[in-house]
């Protein structure tokens, strides 16, 4: 318990330092515009900032809230029997069923991480879960016809898309599966953060005490108060991290132009590395990021495009604080580190042979 | 008891911030600002999400007078020993409870909404393209070996005209949208297809050239323009702000140079052909130019399914 307590304290430390610092920066950024009486509101970069901020929670606001409630949902409804019996022991079968999972249920990372989490303290295993949140961005119908779209006279780039996210998943999935053994939950009472008092510390007895109630007083309704209980606590815990993340994007989005970045991209492998780097900045969803991608297509490479494409919804700065909450910080690490050498190596490799 | 009471504050603190972002949302919707925010077609699925969230209210209402009722029901604690439980569980909670990470948290959640409160909702047409790069012109249609065909329109169309736009199957429905226009007497860019047309004038620049075009938008000028052009172009959003881009077209006049940056004008002239960008595309040469007034939403839409519209 102190341990945990130790451990969260440290995570917790760093990610509130962060959040400390950007407040401060927009306080910073106010008492500028005060400066001129009157500018705070006109000041255009805070107008941008904050208009940016908002329009990302809201765009998320639908997705968090079905991820919450599915969360819930597992929580109270779904044994950790029924994960086991429908996950196929045999880690390629387990692989592609998460991949078909994917396609089934196509949300984004917003909404899967919370998921996802109950998923695996159910007991599913890590690799199915983490080829889950590889390939459910990507892989599914939704995002496969928004990318031909923006994409219409070069399926190549749509196909090298979804052929690669398959690829890595598939990879990733093998690695984790052959090489990590250990639970890489963050401690169970480290997952809960403490906005919540109700359900966060003793998970288990918390369980039997429910189940009391639920047989002794409230029979019928305490089913429906449990899953909201358990909804509205998940909502405050992964939407810090999500209200975080939108601070963060639109913070750089607002003072980082995109010509900036456009002129270190310039020569074969660089540019790939930086449309990685711009996927992972811009967390944008990955229904529309095709449309930002393709307004690049008349200045860098098509494996480039597919970097920015694969390696967006896989790992950005939205997604990755929602993870630290959830995973320990060694796994996110290793995750993304995997990601990151995948999708270069793969978008090198369709650069020289596949697209021209 | 001022552990009770600490929770009972936490309760409260969550009921005002979903009611915050409940009302917050309602409101944007009512008043049709949420068009500034997001796409169309997600407008639906926030005003679920509202419903969703006020769904949250009224349970967080009932957990919050719980706790205010029997205090014990929110620590998971026997009735007997809970007074002096209490003060053993808050002092375990202590460390992750300290004010200002509270405070922290709570004011991440409670930024947005003062964010909404006090800042106006603005549009953001051309001042943001100078952060985002413009974008002039897809690429046109080529034959990479490709046998190009003919695309297919319902009516009779003039065999000639299919001649023109010969495509392969991946660009038919430029070339559809394309044959459309052609036989229009002045091709307006209107709100409705904006981007899809831009790319069909683009891909089949040669067939263009000579016609008239009639578009309204912003000024925009980039380092690679000479004196007597600038750009006229829309912001096309496809889910939020963090994804606009600007597609516009490279215009031609003599006194381009009058016109200010961001300044919204309708213009008439004639499609010529350029090369921007090392890319083939087209460019107006300005007939006319009449002020115009910026519209509310100054947003276009890219329409995924635009060929199923074309019959």
């Amino acid at each position: 318990m102190r341990n945990a307590a130790a451990h969260k304290g440290s995570f917790k430390w760093n990610s509130h330092l962060l959040a400390a610092s950007s407040l401060a920066f927009i306080i910073v950024l106010y008492f500028f515009s005060t400066q001129a009486p009157g500018m705070i509101v006109n000041n255009p970069k805070l107008q941008l900032f904050k208009m940016m901020f908002i329009s990302i929670i809201i765009e998320a606001m639908p997705f968090i809230l079905i991820g919450v409630v599915i969360s819930a949902l597992l929580e109270v409804f779904v044994s950790e029997q029924t994960i086991k019996r429908m996950i196929p022991s045999n880690p390629i079968l387990g692989i592609i069923t998460a991949s078909i999972l994917g396609i089934i249920f196509p949300i984004c990372e917003c909404g899967m991480v919370p998921a996802i989490r109950r998923l695996i303290q159910k007991g599913m295993p890590l690799y199915v879960a983490t080829t889950f949140i590889v390939v459910g961005p990507i892989l599914n119908p939704i995002v496969f016809w928004s990318t031909f779209t923006a994409f219409r006279n070069k399926p190549e780039i749509v196909y090298s898309r979804m052929g690669l996210a398959f690829l890595i998943a598939l990879i990733l999935g093998l690695i984790v599966y052959r090489f990590v053994k250990t639970d890489q939950l963050r401690v169970r009472e480290a997952a809960q953060q403490p906005l919540q008092h109700k359900h966060s510390h003793h998970h288990d007895h918390h369980h039997d005490h429910e189940h009391e109630h639920a047989s002794e007083h409230r029979p019928r309704s305490n089913k429906l108060v449990e899953v909201m209980s358990h909804s509205i606590s998940e909502f405050f815990e992964m939407g810090k991290f999500l209200i975080f993340g939108a601070l963060l994007v639109g913070l750089l989005q607002t003072f980082i132009s995109k010509d900036s970045l456009v002129a270190l991209g310039q020569g074969q492998g660089s540019a790939n590395l930086l449309m990685m780097g711009l996927g992972f900045i811009l967390s944008l969803c990955s229904t529309s990021d095709a449309f930002v991608a393709q307004s690049f297509i008349t200045t860098f490479s098509k494996g480039s495009l597919v970097a920015f494409m694969v390696l967006g919804p896989m790992l950005n700065l939205k997604g990755i604080l929602m993870m630290l909450a959830v995973f320990k910080t060694r796994y996110v690490v290793l995750y993304s580190s995997l990601v990151i050498v995948l999708v270069y190596a793969g978008t090198l490799i369709l650069d020289k042979f596949l697209l021209h | 008891m001022g552990n009770n009471r600490v929770s009972i504050v936490h309760h409260l603190l969550k009921l005002v911030i979903l009611l915050g972002f409940t009302g917050y949302l309602v409101y944007l919707a009512l008043t049709g600002e949420i068009l500034l925010f997001i796409a169309p077609h997600l407008v639906k699925y926030v005003e679920i999400a509202a419903a969703g969230l006020f769904l949250f209210c009224i349970f967080q209402l009932y957990f919050s007078i719980r706790s205010l009722k029997q205090p014990d029901a929110a620590h998971d604690c026997d009735h007997g020993h809970c007074h002096h439980h209490d003060l053993e569980h808050g002092h375990s909670h202590e460390p992750s409870r300290s004010l200002w990470k509270n405070v922290m948290i709570y004011g991440l959640f409670i930024l947005p909404l003062l964010f909404g409160l006090f800042l106006p909702n603005q549009a953001f047409a051309g001042s943001l393209a100078r952060n985002k790069g413009m974008n002039v012109g897809g690429e046109a249609v080529t034959s990479d070996g490709v046998p190009l065909d003919l695309a297919q329109l319902v009516g009779n169309e003039d065999a000639a005209i299919k001649q023109l736009f010969r495509s392969d199957k991946y660009n038919r429905d430029y070339a559809k949208l394309g044959m459309l226009l052609y036989q229009q007497d002045l091709i307006e860019m209107k709100d409705e297809w904006f981007i899809e047309k831009l790319q069909a004038l683009h891909s089949f620049a040669d067939q263009f050239e000579g016609k008239q075009i009639k578009i309204k938008g912003f000024i925009y000028r980039e380092n690679e323009l000479s004196e007597n052009q600038f750009i006229i172009g829309r912001m096309a959003m496809t889910h939020c702000i963090a994804d606009i881009s600007p597609y516009g077209i490279v215009t031609e006049s003599p006194d381009a140079s009058s016109y200010a940056n961001d300044t919204w004008v309708t213009i008439t002239g004639t499609i010529e052909k350029t090369t921007y960008h090392n890319q083939t595309v087209i460019k107006i040469i300005v007939e006319n130019v009449e002020p115009a007034t910026a519209p509310v939403i100054p947003y276009v839409y890219p329409d995924w399914g635009f060929a199923q519209k074309l019959q």
